[in-house]
């Protein structure tokens, strides 16, 4: 109880300082009055839109513990922006040059917090984007599409924000949880040798999700069989009990569809200390070569698979290739992240910014309506930073911008490549 | 049932529950001290160990920058007490209490302000290798935790019962003004009393860094374990809350291996069903003395 309520102590006053500082900020940039086209196009502008800059917003967790990932959701693709800004703005269908502002309201991933956050942002911002999480995304999901504000390129992998049907004002950016446990399980059931599996998943969408694909990829695969299957609550501090449980089931290939970031970590200390040693299967954002595999000795497993579809900018290459030092220092000059980010969430939003760019040359009216039309017609375009293979595709129903996955396979610094299990 | 895996489940219970005793021995003592509840002991905790964890980053070695940590935080503590909870101690004990939970907003705050709130890695004390007894496989990190906390236990114990001080410090939280009368400085043994407090915090709070890594928030559901094993093993009793913490951490355990209606889902139930049976058939906990009041 006293916790609860303690939490949401810090909680709210944190918020406000976060509330009172972004405000701050967005005063002291003179704000900018919406809907000041005069002589227009054919349509009347939407708000958060001039013939000279357009304004973006995200909600996402700036503060508590997914503050991490949540920083760099806003990081890269104010990075991104940010470059072009500097250029002079973004070309857009309609032939104005616009810069773009972004801004940014902490939700600490609750959603109450994200709904007052949308609330405060809809009527000053064209669209909405980046933030992460999906509980959160969810708590404002309908009242954006009853508002009829773009709730796009979000990065959950949640499959409603991808239906159209559904969510005919969304789209995600991220393959949702089934394509990435679809995609090791392709992989898996490719082997030529039997294998046994151990699943341990989070008690809610994100773990079922994970299963789900997998499960639905290995169906029919006589090698693969699951010999246990266990769950855990988002909210615990330790499996060490699952594992134990686990271990004891001897299975050669451990599944772990875990999204906490030290869980993970003493997970892969755990097994080892129990003298556990599959091969082990983690979710793309809870996969990190420098924050989670390093300092969890991951080396000792006979392999730690995991899907991407962005480079990893911890991997040692990554500084080195054109692209990524450019992202580096975008990040270090604009978004004011001198640190390499330890989080794939960074490249994403970075992604996400260039996947907007394009859209953006695609809109000939200065109005939502329009935005959403050009969003759902991006199909073939390689983002920056995107591994060999995948691209961004937004013209099918169903699947997020994002949807195809490169499986991966630790090599002890990075990850390289898998094409399959054997080789 | 596999022995080995039972045993493991023990020892690894024990290992987590050593984690609530030593926050649960800390709050003991400020409240044989004070006799207020401390909720701003967690989050003395985790500013310990981030202390240590930036001397260490600035090239201390661990164990000389835990024994720093722990030094300041002795102070840390002691100032506290000495600036802060003071002026509430003689009115309500519910304001206390409300200054303490304030305490802890603005410690996890300034943690989160200095550090972020992103993980910070903090380096083990103990090796991580295992040995292995019947079956079971040990991790060194288990035992070193569990006898760090039956040390400090024996050291409590004995400084309570067995040292002037520790008489001084019953005696000021039973009657402050007798004590007084007596000649006991009062101020000063507060002083103590929660700087010694805060010394076991920091020593959960590097106990616990290595494996939860460190965030401002990180001792939160340890805080509500350990306040758990305080009203179960009885508050007034160092060795109680101990064998409560154990109880707690090693029934949560079993019951979500050998119970399949409760499971891995519902094992946080656990403790407090226990708390609920113990409070109803012995309101002073397993281990308390009663309160009695002479008329």
């Amino acid at each position: 109880m006293s916790t609860k309520r303690r939490k949401m102590r810090v909680a709210s006053v944190v918020a406000g300082i976060g509330v009172i500082a972004v405000l701050a900020a967005g005063c002291s940039r003179g704000g900018g009055t919406p809907n000041s086209t005069e002589d227009g196009g054919s349509a009347e502008a939407s708000p958060g839109i001039t013939d000279s800059s357009i304004t973006l917003g995200i909600t996402t967790p700036l503060s508590g513990p997914t503050a991490g990932p949540g920083t760099c959701t806003v990081a890269g693709i104010t990075a991104y922006f940010g470059a072009k800004n500097a250029e002079g703005g973004v070309e857009f269908g309609d032939g104005n040059t616009r810069t773009v502002e972004i801004e940014a309201l902490d939700d600490e991933y609750d959603p109450q917090k994200a709904k007052a956050n949308y609330d405060q942002l809809k009527s000053s911002v064209f669209a909405m984007t980046s933030g992460l999480g999906t509980p959160t995304n969810r708590a404002w999901r309908e009242a954006a599409i009853a508002d009829e504000v773009p709730q796009v390129l979000i990065q959950t992998g949640d499959p409603i924000f991808s239906s159209q049907e559904e969510s005919p004002w969304q789209l995600g950016f991220v393959p949702i949880y089934q394509n990435e446990g679809q995609a090791f399980g392709e992989l898996l059931a490719g082997s030529a040798e039997e294998h046994t599996v151990a699943i341990l998943s989070q008690n809610d969408d994100y773990g079922e999700g994970y299963v789900e694909g997998f499960k639905a990829a290995i169906e029919g695969a006589d090698n693969i069989e699951v010999v246990k299957e266990l769950t855990y609550e988002a909210t615990d501090t330790s499996v060490d009990a699952q594992l134990t449980e686990l271990a004891g089931s001897g299975a050669d290939v451990f599944f772990n569809a875990m999204s906490i970031t030290p869980l993970v970590i003493s997970s892969l200390q755990k097994t080892q200390e129990l003298g556990w040693l599959p091969s082990w299967f983690l979710p793309s954002n809870t996969s990190s070569p420098s924050a989670i595999l390093e300092p969890g000795g991951a080396a000792a497993f006979p392999g730690v698979y995991t899907v991407a579809f962005a480079q990893s900018a911890a991997a040692p290459t990554f500084a080195e290739s054109e692209e990524g030092a450019a992202f580096l220092e975008q990040l270090k000059e604009y978004a004011n992240y001198p640190d390499v980010p330890a989080f794939p969430h960074c490249v994403w939003s970075y992604q996400i910014g260039a996947t907007l760019e394009e859209v953006f040359g695609n809109m000939t009216e200065p109005t939502r309506e329009n935005f959403m039309e050009a969003l759902r017609d991006v199909s073939g375009f390689t983002a920056p930073l995107m591994l060999e293979g995948s691209t961004v595709d937004t013209t099918e129903d169903g699947q997020p911008a994002v949807s195809t996955v490169q499986v991966q396979k630790y090599n002890g610094k990075g990850y390289a490549p898998a094409e399959s299990w054997d080789q | 049932m596999n022995p080995g895996t039972f045993i493991q489940l023990v020892i690894d219970g024990l290992s987590t529950g050593s984690i609530y005793a030593a926050l649960a021995l800390a709050i003991v003592l400020v409240n044989q001290a004070t006799g207020l509840i401390n909720f701003a002991q967690g989050g003395m905790a985790v500013l310990s160990a981030y202390i240590a964890w930036s001397l260490n980053g600035f090239g201390v070695p661990l164990i000389l920058a835990i024994l720093a940590a722990v030094v300041v935080s002795f102070f840390l503590g002691a100032l506290i007490e000495r600036y802060l909870i003071r002026r509430f101690e003689r009115g309500d004990p519910d304001t206390a209490v409300v200054v303490t939970i304030g305490l802890l907003t603005l410690i996890t705050g300034l943690c989160a302000w200095i550090w972020t709130y992103n993980n910070r890695l903090f380096p083990s004390l103990f090796p991580l290798e295992t040995i292995k007894v019947a079956g079971a496989v040990i991790s060194v990190r288990s035992l070193g935790t569990i006898i760090v906390i039956v040390v400090i236990m024996g050291l409590m114990q004995a400084l309570f019962l067995g040292t002037k001080l520790g008489l001084a410090l019953r005696a000021v939280a039973i009657n402050p003004a007798s004590a007084a009368f007596s000649g006991i400085n009062v101020g000063r043994n507060l002083m103590v009393g929660w700087g010694l407090a805060a010394v076991l915090g920091a020593v959960a709070g590097v106990l616990v860094a290595p494996q939860l890594t460190l965030t401002p928030g990180m001792m939160d559901s340890a805080l509500v374990y350990a306040l758990a094993a305080c009203i179960l093993g009885g508050l007034s009793s160092p060795i109680g809350v101990v064998v409560a913490a154990w109880l707690i951490g090693v029934l949560e355990n079993l019951a979500a291996v050998y119970i399949p209606f409760i499971g891995h889902d519902l094992k946080i139930a656990v403790p407090f069903i226990l708390i609920f049976v113990v409070l109803l058939v012995r309101p002073q906990g397993l281990f308390g003395r009663k309160a009695v009041v002479r008329v």
